[in-house]
């Protein structure tokens, strides 16, 4: 084996944190299962790289297998499911004793976790998990609630060092269906800002009108009606919206009026409201709003920023 | 029955009936008052009088109407009761407890060992009216007979029913000896017995029992008076609720505003002192919608408004109030009278 690469190899092992060292040496895929076996993964990292070292001059290593295990070594998105899972659980049960962790890898891309919380006195309640689901993938995982609200910050916590990220924040989204967030947070629907199939506007002649009526008027009707149908279309695209329940607004604004001036003129202080949008399937409702005629169109950007901001949940203040 | 119906007509009548309601009308303004009924060609804008707080004749025993506060009433308008008397509440609770023991064993899922013993009383409800003219209001509630024999007092209230009419004599047409007018009926329960014991006052007192629904337009009125009354500390914040008519999905808006803010809107609306005008109801609701809109470029005016509430009292347009405040009992239910008795009229 030339010196370079054993050299190179040697310094790469010292590199990688013992912790790791299995799962890389794995996915590196050049020594046997055997050779593996008989590694003492326990030992000074001197002496390990001395061993493989050792193995790799038997297998004659190469530039090319050298740089393999470099680009192995590179990779951020080597997510090691056995890992996560234990350190995951360990957090949970170093800090609490008694809860009951358990998971469920969903294909390549999912792993579902079910945790049942108990304390340090008290037995797991099986009755009132919390699920999580989680994207490794991805920087996203999902939470149902949590019925005890004091374990949350050890939930986010785990997650975080688990999956070996920096910081965990909460998105201001929530819904009952899964796959409504995971459509809004992927971005599997398809939402156009620019609509290039322009629906073909109607023809007077269409509607088969004979009558000699002001015909003007029934066009001016027919413009509004074609214009807010396809300004709906471009706010909301054709294709079917994402499911969510609600939308909650919460606003601090100043009151300003175009009605008999003169109200709340003086009042500097905003009006503190709470504003909450609920329906079963809630963008489709606000989609047909505005050919209803109860809105105007375009609707508000508060309201069609839902699926792109990846929000239900706001705070609006007057800037 | 279309909300906007009920509107336009009874918009008519008030005009024609309306009064203002304070205590001790003097004789002119009782003249003026049947003047006005008489001209029922110029509609005057209906106007109210804030409720003070201070109405009362007798003073309510807080304690004795406490348990009428913070509970969930299913209203109802009701004609006059023929040939009933406030001495006889021993014999009517004797009947109406023989009627419900006999319904229910007549009735079909009955559970094996299901509790017969029940017990309905009915008791004064002292204080609960405007005036001096108006018949007192009365109780009748259902209770489990305990079986515990440790147990004195009575068991668990089931089910808890209220007659009332508050500042309403003045409304409603003069009648004979024989009749008993208390047009405004509450009730607390399971909705099977409400109906029991109406059917049983049907049969007995010839009268009719009709579910009061509030319209958006009454609810605005409300929503209205009751942020102008004063209030020395909020419990609860000022909240609307519309129902959109979209479809396919229904889609509901819930529109909460701190009380402190709401009372500033209206101050600022508010002219007239010591009452509430069709204008400004008008112009309160407004500036809701407007600032509503100006958010989300939605017109809430084209939606139904179903439900408002406040800290003095809530109410849904299906004929559902909850009481909050014991200052405003009175003021609450004159308001709630006088939609019973438009009712049945």
């Amino acid at each position: 084996m030339d010196e370079n690469v054993a050299e190179f190899i040697r310094r790469s092992i010292l590199k990688i944190p013992l912790c790791e060292m299995k799962t890389i040496l794995k996915a590196w895929n050049f020594l046997s299962e055997d050779q593996l076996q008989t590694i003492n993964f326990r030992q000074r990292k001197e002496f390990l790289a001395q061993e493989v070292i050792l193995m790799c001059e038997e297998k004659c290593a190469r530039l090319d297998d050298m740089a393999l295990l470099d680009i192995v070594c590179e990779d951020v998105d080597l997510f090691d499911m056995k890992w996560f899972q234990c350190s995951f659980k360990k957090i949970l049960q170093r800090a609490l004793r008694n809860v009951t962790v358990s998971f469920r890898v969903d294909g390549k891309n999912a792993v579902w976790i079910r945790i049942a919380w108990g304390t340090q006195y008290s037995q797991p309640n099986q009755y009132k998990p919390t699920f999580v689901v989680y994207y490794p993938q991805t920087p996203y995982a999902f939470i149902s609630s949590c019925h005890l609200k004091s374990n949350v910050p050890l939930l986010h916590q785990a997650l975080k060092v688990a999956s070996k990220h920096h910081q965990i924040v909460q998105m201001d989204l929530r819904s009952r269906h899964l796959d409504s967030l995971k459509a809004i947070v992927f971005r599997e629907y398809d939402q156009t800002f620019e609509s290039h199939n322009s629906t073909v506007p109607l023809q007077e002649g269409n509607l088969g009108l004979d009558m000699n009526l002001d015909s003007n008027i029934i066009h001016e009707n027919l413009e509004e009606k074609e214009r807010i149908h396809r300004v709906t279309q471009e706010t909301f695209g054709a294709h079917p919206q994402p499911q969510l329940e609600f939308a909650q607004y919460k606003l601090e604004t100043k009151f300003k009026s175009g009605i008999s001036g003169g109200i709340l003129a003086d009042r500097k202080e905003p009006l503190r409201c709470l504003i909450k949008f609920s329906s079963p399937h809630l963008l489709e409702a606000l989609k047909s709003l505005a050919p209803a005629g109860i809105a105007d169109a375009p609707l508000s950007p508060l309201l069609t920023c839902i699926a792109n901001k990846k929000m239900n949940y706001f705070k609006i203040r007057d800037k | 029955m279309d909300p906007y119906d009920s509107q336009g007509s009874t918009s008519r009548r008030r005009t024609s009936n309306l009064k203002d309601y304070f205590v001790g009308a003097t004789p002119l303004q009782k003249r003026l008052e049947s003047i006005r009924r008489q001209s029922s060609f110029f509609p005057s804008p209906p106007r109210r009088k804030i409720p003070q707080g201070t109405e009362l004749q007798e003073e309510i025993d807080p304690q004795k109407v406490g348990f009428l506060l913070h509970k969930q009433w299913t209203v109802y308008s009701l004609t006059p009761l023929y040939k009933f008397s406030y001495t006889n509440f021993k014999e009517y609770s004797r009947l109406l407890s023989a009627f419900i023991a006999a319904e229910k064993q007549k009735g079909l899922a009955v559970q094996v060992g299901e509790d017969f013993n029940i017990k309905v009383i009915f008791s004064n409800l002292v204080g609960v009216r405007g005036t001096q003219r108006d018949p007192e209001a009365f109780l009748v509630q259902i209770l489990s007979k305990s079986q515990s024999s440790r147990e004195h007092r009575e068991g668990r209230v089931l089910w808890t029913g209220w007659f009332c009419c508050v500042f309403g004599e003045s409304l409603l047409e003069t009648v004979s000896e024989d009749f008993t007018c208390l047009p405004l009926f509450l009730a607390n329960g399971a909705e099977s017995n409400t109906s029991l014991i109406g059917g049983w006052f049907q049969k007995t007192f010839d009268c009719c029992f009709s579910p009061l629904a509030i319209s958006a337009f009454h609810l605005s009125w409300m929503a209205a008076m009751w942020t102008a009354c004063e209030m020395d500390h909020y419990m609860a914040t000022t909240e609307f609720f519309w129902s959109v008519p979209c479809s396919p999905q229904s889609l509901d808006i819930s529109y909460a505003i701190h009380p402190e803010d709401a009372k500033a809107l209206w101050d600022s609306v508010h002219k007239t002192p010591g009452e509430v005008t069709q204008e400004e109801v008008d112009l309160f609701m407004d500036c809701l919608y407007s600032h509503f809109h100006r958010h989300f470029r939605i017109h809430l005016s084209a939606t139904r408004l179903v439900r408002v509430s406040t800290s003095v009292a809530s109410a849904h347009t299906d004929g559902k109030i909850k009481i909050l405040c014991h200052k405003y009992l009175i003021g609450v239910l004159a308001y709630m009278t006088e939609l019973a008795i438009f009712k049945t009229e």
